[in-house]
């Protein structure tokens, strides 16, 4: 068997507050292989951003406590920052949320870009000064000769992302990390950043994790998904089997609480009650089971494994969906 | 009835198109710039210490052509003159010629103002960056040596410290510097910590940008505004404490003629030769008014934080 892309392994990040230690990643696992898409899917706090800091190192003010992340087979949770520098923009580059605050407002797009290129030596200035046109081109950024002079706030919020593409694409990266990249956007373009962001990582052949509460997009750009809660994962599989046959009730009621194309008019939407759970103040054995529809007494008490379901499908859960008869009924 | 041909035609908004390239490039800087002209008072303070300044670095052209005086050229003759001709603004008691003296002090006082300023601007945001880009132990040790510093009642350092160094221009800017400091690397780190909070800072590093690629390249363009704001508005102050020193014998010494020394004297002098103490005393009065002025403006136009 070949070495994963990426690998990481029971991966656990906390945060010190006054309150006590917080943990926001729970001994996350996953591969991820060359050029595969996954998709990282959950509610706001659930650990999805801090799950994709940590993997970057970003993670401050929050602390690595255990686990390894693999990348090439080379663990790095343990190499030096310098060469960790070395590491993000060249190997790992991530996109964020909110293009709008994402790119410092008093430089100009242009330098931005190459300043990604000149904090690497993978490029030399000039090779580095070359490059920006063609990469803000490649990101479809009209006019892009004109465009690089100038500042972050004459672009508007999609050509902003763009250029966020192009900067985090500029070092031909293995891995591109994308936090939730179309949520700050307009609705209208956020198509067309899913669309760029799918045909650039195939033309670098770059692996991607997508991070995203929006199934729809999962759906569309993902081979596998990973449904994380409260800082675990939950359920994770391929695409088709998690869309199809979702066994954890969170991943059934997610898939619940939006329209489908494919099942026009069948079932009504149903809403997860409740709200995520304080990651300080946890409750006992199953992290969902205060909103979950479908509980039985062991999950009170008992948390279950993340154990396999399926060939290839895997779920935290004591009941499974599959279990369940007619779980509309019971909603 | 309605008639729509009646109806005033309605101008659409430009194509909302992606690539509309029509507008030029307006930075902050220009931004700020075009706000700062717009500004009539702020425009004339600052016209005003432009003068003030080119006539003290040309001073020797002036003293040459205007007033044929040395600035510490005595004419003991001639002592306690009123203004008039030769004297276009009268003499000392030593007959020196208060113009000149005048125009020489300008050297002295705008030259360690400015001094002054550089100096304390460039410890205080060197100091100011440290502490809040890298925070922790680091934060709390240089906060603490600030604290430190502006604990100390200024008026006793600047004593004890021309009694250690003979005051000259730049141990005198040196002295005044190291009190101002504080206050700079305060203000530069307070508006660090929230810099750094943005996430383009997270975006930089997450291209792997090195620490001091982050601080120079990121952090000061972001601190920059703030820091014009300071500098400007210091200004006035600095000339006022300068003068003071001065006026107390703490700072230049005759018989180099500063601004606030030349009203040492004077001061005697108040009944009998009034106009030694007026000219140098609405010098200063004007400087401080117009760099107070334009301190204003310029934070009206740069200060990110009122807009």
């Amino acid at each position: 068997m070949t070495t994963p892309l990426l690998d990481v392994q029971d991966l656990r990040t906390v945060f010190d507050t006054k309150e006590g230690t917080v943990k926001a990643v729970d001994g996350v696992s996953f591969q991820l292989e060359a050029g595969e898409t996954l998709g990282i899917v959950g509610e706001s706090g659930c650990g999805k951003s801090v799950t994709a800091l940590s993997i970057m190192r970003l993670q401050r003010p929050g602390r690595i406590v255990s686990g390894k992340v693999q990348l090439k087979g080379r663990d790095i949770t343990k190499v030096s920052d310098a060469e960790m520098r070395e590491i993000r923009g060249q190997e790992i580059a991530m996109i964020f949320q909110d293009p709008m605050t994402s790119m410092n407002p008093v430089l100009r797009v242009g330098f931005q870009i190459e300043e990604a290129m000149a904090a690497h030596r993978r490029f030399t200035g000039q090779q580095a000064r070359d490059r920006v046109v063609p990469m803000l081109q490649r990101v479809r950024i009209p006019a892009a000769k004109e465009r690089i002079k100038d500042f972050p706030h004459q672009f508007s919020g999609g050509m902003r992302q763009r250029a966020m593409i192009a900067m985090g694409v500029s070092n031909e990266p293995s891995l591109l990390i994308a936090d939730e990249p179309t949520t700050a956007l307009d609705v209208t373009v956020q198509a067309s950043i899913i669309e760029l962001l799918r045909d650039i990582s195939r033309e670098l052949r770059a692996a991607v994790i997508l991070i995203t509460h929006n199934m729809a997009l999962v759906a569309s750009l993902c081979n596998r998904v990973i449904v994380m809660y409260a800082g675990r994962i939950v359920e994770q599989g391929p695409t088709r089997a998690i869309f199809k046959n979702p066994q954890h009730p969170y991943t059934w009621s997610l898939l619940r609480s939006m329209p489908r194309m494919d099942e026009v008019g069948k079932e009504r939407l149903v809403s997860i009650r409740g709200v995520p759970p304080d990651l300080g103040k946890l409750p006992t054995g199953c992290k969902f089971h205060p909103r979950c529809r479908f509980k039985v007494d062991r999950c009170l008490t008992e948390e279950p494994p993340l154990a396999e379901v399926d060939p290839e499908q895997l779920a935290r859960c004591w009941v499974l969906m599959k279990n369940v008869p007619n779980p509309e009924m019971q909603s | 009835m309605l008639d729509p041909t009646s109806l005033p035609e309605i101008e659409l908004p430009g194509s909302p198109f992606e690539g509309d390239t029509s507008r030029p490039a307006q930075s902050f800087w220009n931004e700020s710039w075009e706000r700062l002209r717009a500004n009539r008072i702020g425009v004339a303070a600052g016209v005003l210490i432009l003068i003030l300044a080119l006539i003290a670095i040309a001073a020797p052209i002036f003293s040459l052509v205007l007033t044929h005086f040395d600035p510490t050229r005595q004419h003991l003759i001639d002592n306690f003159r009123p203004p008039g001709h030769p004297y276009l603004l009268g003499t000392d008691e030593l007959g020196r010629d208060t113009l000149t003296r005048l125009i020489y002090g300008g050297r002295v006082t705008l030259g360690v103002a400015s001094l002054t300023v550089v100096l304390s601007l460039t410890l205080g945001t060197t100091v100011g960056l440290l502490a809040g880009y890298y925070g922790r132990w680091l934060d709390d040790l240089l906060m603490r040596i600030v604290d430190v510093f502006l604990a100390i009642p200024a008026i006793f350092l600047f004593i004890l410290m021309s009694i250690l160094f003979r005051p000259n221009a730049f141990t005198l800017a040196a002295i005044i510097a190291s009190v101002g400091w504080g206050g700079v690397a305060r203000l530069v780190r307070g508006e660090v910590l929230s810099v750094k909070q943005r996430d383009f800072i997270l975006a930089t590093r997450s291209v792997g940008a090195k620490d001091l690629r982050l601080i120079v390249r990121h952090l000061l363009p972001n601190v920059l505004p703030i820091l014009i704001v300071a500098a400007s508005l210091g200004v006035g102050q600095i000339i006022l404490i300068e003068a003071a020193l001065d006026f107390l014998g703490l700072g230049i010494q005759p018989p180099t003629p500063s601004w606030g020394n030349m009203l040492t004297n004077a001061e005697s002098y108040f009944f009998h030769s009034g106009w030694l103490v007026v000219f140098p005393g609405v010098t200063i009065f004007i400087t401080v008014l117009a760099s107070n002025l334009f301190g204003n403006a310029v934070r009206d136009a740069f200060d990110p934080r009122l807009k």
